[in-house]
């Protein structure tokens, strides 16, 4: 019985002794991206869940990696390997850009994109009126020629700040969408200037709100306005 | 003596490696199968097409879009099928969740047809000229729907014709994509070939020359539509800039040209399926007997474990012997034959004396197609009902929109429940207590073996065959080919012909709406619709954050009557087709081996 278990002993040491002999130096995803997405006309392009996202392609790899923007236009992925990447922004609703920059990732790395927005979303208001919310807004175009044409437009409703396609209440939200289905360039001034109503909002609670205008392009991305906080109060 | 030891040693030795080693070591391998044993024989030939025939992309009772062509392990569960992301269906998927694709990369398979092309000129003097022309004609099918199965998911994808040595140089072996163009060409081309060299008929489960020329008339309407549609339609990227996706508009009438003539080709071949006078029991008929329609079929078998579940799963737990249904037929399949007169002029529900009473006057197809509210199967009815109204005043209209708890209906939990003494909902639901019972009010009929009996209706036990090309199928690839190159009088004759086997009223006159329709309501759950719609670039506009509706019956008690009404599914999912779905993304593990397959398909 000794015998077996020194013999054990011995096997143990000698698989421990053998084994690990090389440690894994290489460093871990330590370096970091962020930046904005600035809107040509101004501030940051607002986005949304499911919108716009940063693709980069680390060269050398054949699998692109994505980082979604977050709802104020910003980014951040700090679990990067150091290295250089190509990186675009795609996927929200604005001119596709078609430079790829490429920048050397490593700690802290900051890039700004700037893009160009489809539709820019004016003069949002909103005001309610019982439990009914009437939100108004001026649309317009900085690129009007080739513009993908205008499919609806809607408001996002939603419990939380986190409010925009994908986040929001359906009953709200989807169903009180206008659909419009035209080209920017064939819409009169008074089809520019729209008006939605949310009804039968429910007392005593709080909502955050937003406009989107959803276009035809690849990705039948959608314009975002600013989020505004909504109390409806007890009746 | 000892040194005599070892010279005897040393010259038997010598003498005996010399006389009796290494004369005869160069022998054919006797533990696997060399060439001539396959090729020399029409049965060996046999054999090696058996696996080829049966890793054929052919999207059967058993494919699932989201995970692949399946055998054994869970290949019983039927109802994760494109019908039910496309709202012919609700079913198990939560959304679209098979726009990606699964990744189908059947170069093993291509290589074995390759193989096969190469090696059988070589055998003309065992297997004759002739029977080595038809088996060839056989391959170039069998590569052409292969290609097809890779073309209509990537668009370009690289054209191997000839079995690769693995020990070529890397750069041979990494090939690049071909242009989406050429690939159709390819498809088109080996199904010319097919035609050609195929003779007239075949086993059961193997194609003949027509069977090609039906396949071709699928794939070059898909080619045509991409030429067509897909040129206004499309997501930019550099895969669509150098033409490994898209097709230039300007050919589209050439492939809708191919299309129609390669239908044609079918004719006095085959005919519509019109063995009994009763239209609905002929309808049913037509997916369950040998039929002068069918043109391949692919076959199943208990006894060699590939039998399907079709019936196991298509109906409720109620009419089978084990397990769940999970595909139910949406009110909007339902009403591409018209609205059902459920409403009064004045809005409120019509009262019916029984369930079955909905179906009165409906077309024959349709009730073939889907169980409808008291229908019967293995002499049991389709008891749907929802709930129970106590009493029921207003419109259809006014009480589906209220809020689900000020609606006075009585609901339950589960089938046991009585209000006042009756069944509050079906046997057959609907519930949303789970997905088993339907969500719709519907059930799905095609291909649904009505005569076999309940106890031996279980998990992998049916074995009807899956009709792959069928020629109503080709009548509707041949019209819709009609009206897109503007000859509506032969669109008319072909769609009359299934409308009056189908027990419709013929059309007076026709259009490329009037033949999408009539496509849709003749090939309803046989997995061509998700194409359909990818080919004529509207699934981005159809399935826009859609939602899809079921018919509800109700029993109203102080009437004893029976309502229906118009609601959402009862899971009301949302589906969405995303733009970049038109195209699948090339695998990336495929890239990962081989670089040059990119730049991958737009968006991805």
């Amino acid at each position: 019985m000794k015998n077996l278990i020194g013999r054990i002993l011995v096997g143990i040491a000698i698989l421990a002794s053998s084994a690990c002999t090389k440690t894994d130096n290489y460093d871990g995803p330590n370096a970091s991206l962020q930046g904005n997405i600035l809107s040509s006309e101004g501030g940051n392009l607002l986005t949304s869940g499911g919108s716009t996202t940063i693709k980069l392609q680390q060269i050398g790899w054949t699998t692109p990696q994505t980082i979604p923007s977050k709802f104020d236009g910003t980014y951040e992925d700090s679990k990067l390997f150091k290295g250089g990447y190509k990186i675009v922004p795609t996927g929200g609703a604005f001119w596709p850009v078609t430079d790829t920059v490429t920048v050397n990732i490593d700690k802290g790395t900051k890039h700004d994109f700037t893009v160009t927005p489809y539709i820019v979303i004016k003069n949002f208001t909103h005001t309610l009126t019982g439990t009914t919310l009437t939100l108004t807004f001026d649309i317009d175009a900085p690129i009007i020629a080739g513009l993908p044409t205008i499919k609806d437009v809607q408001p996002y409703v939603n419990t939380t700040k986190l409010v925009g396609t994908g986040a929001s209440i359906r009953d709200f939200s989807d169903l009180n969408a206008k659909t419009i289905n035209k080209a920017f360039i064939d819409m009169s001034a008074a089809e520019k200037s729209i008006t939605l109503t949310v009804p039968n909002l429910i007392p005593g609670r709080t909502f955050f709100v937003r406009v989107g205008v959803r276009l035809s392009d690849s990705f039948n991305s959608s314009n975002f306005s600013e989020i505004v906080q909504v109390d409806i109060p007890k009746s | 003596m000892k040194k005599l030891h070892k010279l005897i040693i040393a010259i038997s030795v010598g003498v005996g490696t010399s006389v009796t080693s290494c004369q005869k070591l160069d022998i054919p391998p006797t533990n696997i199968f060399t060439p001539n044993i396959i090729y020399d024989s029409e049965a060996g030939v046999k054999s090696f097409l058996a696996t080829i025939y049966t890793n054929l992309p052919i999207e059967d009772f058993k494919y699932r879009p989201d995970q692949g062509f399946k055998t054994g392990g869970n290949d019983w569960e039927n109802f994760y099928n494109s019908a039910s992301v496309t709202g012919e269906e609700v079913g198990p998927f939560g959304g679209m969740d098979i726009g990606g694709g699964f990744g189908y990369w059947p170069y093993g398979d291509i290589r074995n047809v390759n193989t096969l092309i190469a090696e059988l000129p070589k055998h003309t003097a065992a297997l004759t000229q002739n029977t080595v022309n038809a088996l060839l004609g056989e391959a170039h099918f069998l590569r052409a729907y292969y290609y097809f199965g890779l073309a209509k998911r990537y668009g370009g994808v690289p054209i191997i014709k000839e079995p690769q040595d693995p020990a070529a140089p890397l750069s041979e072996l990494q090939v690049h994509r071909d242009k989406e163009e050429a690939t159709w060409d390819f498809i088109g081309a080996e199904l010319d070939l097919g035609y050609q060299m195929m003779p007239e008929t075949s086993d059961a489960g193997r194609a003949n020359k027509y069977a090609a020329a039906a396949l071709k008339s699928r794939v070059m309407l898909y080619a045509a539509c991409i030429a067509k549609y897909g040129s206004t339609n499309f997501v930019d990227g550099p895969a669509r800039a150098q033409g490994l996706v898209g097709i230039p508009g300007s050919k589209a009438n050439t492939y809708f040209q191919a299309a129609y003539d390669a239908a044609k080709l079918l004719d006095g071949h085959y005919s519509l399926y019109n063995a009994n006078s009763d239209k609905v029991q002929n309808y049913v008929d037509l997916f369950l007997k040998p039929s002068p329609e069918n043109i391949f079929i692919k076959q199943y078998s208990i006894a060699n474990h590939t039998a399907h579940s079709w019936d196991d799963t298509m109906s409720p737990r109620y009419f089978t012997a084990n397990a769940l249904s999970r595909s139910y037929p949406t009110l909007d399949l339902v009403q591409l034959w018209g609205n059902l007169s459920v409403t009064n002029d004045d809005g409120t529900p019509k009262r019916f004396n029984s369930r079955a009473e909905i179906m009165q006057g409906l077309e024959p197809r349709l009730l073939a197609t889907i169980y409808f509210p008291g229908a019967m199967l293995r002499g049991l009815m389709f008891d749907m009902q929802r709930g129970i109204y106590p009493s029921f005043s207003g419109t259809a209209a006014a009480e589906v929109a209220k809020q689900p708890n000020s609606r006075s209906y009585i609901l339950a939990g589960d089938t046991k429940t009585l209000y006042q003494g009756k069944q509050v909902i079906g046997f057959t639901g609907p519930w949303t207590g789970g997905d088993e019972l339907t969500r719709t009010g519907f059930y799905v009929r095609k291909y649904v073996d009505y005569n076999k009996p309940q106890a031996s209706v279980d998990l992998n036990r049916s074995e009807q065959p899956w009709i792959d090309l069928r020629y109503g199928e080709i009548l509707l690839n041949r019209a819709e080919a009609a009206v897109e190159l503007g000859n509506n009088g032969d669109a008319l004759t072909s769609i009359n012909l299934l409308r009056s086997r189908a027990g419709a009223t013929p059309y007076g006159s026709i259009d490329l709406d009037k033949v999408r329709k009539e496509r849709r309501m003749e090939l309803a759950f046989e997995n061509q619709y998700y194409w359909d719609l990818k080919r004529w670039r509207i699934a981005d506009v159809v399935l826009d954050r859609a939602h899809f509706k079921g018919l509800m019956p109700y029993y109203v008690l102080n009437e004893n009557k029976y309502i229906f009404l118009a609601e959402p599914e009862l899971f009301n999912r949302e589906y969405t087709f995303q733009k970049q779905f038109y195209y699948e993304p090339i695998p990336g593990g495929e890239i990962g081996k081989n670089p040059n397959l990119l730049p991958n398909n737009p968006n991805y």
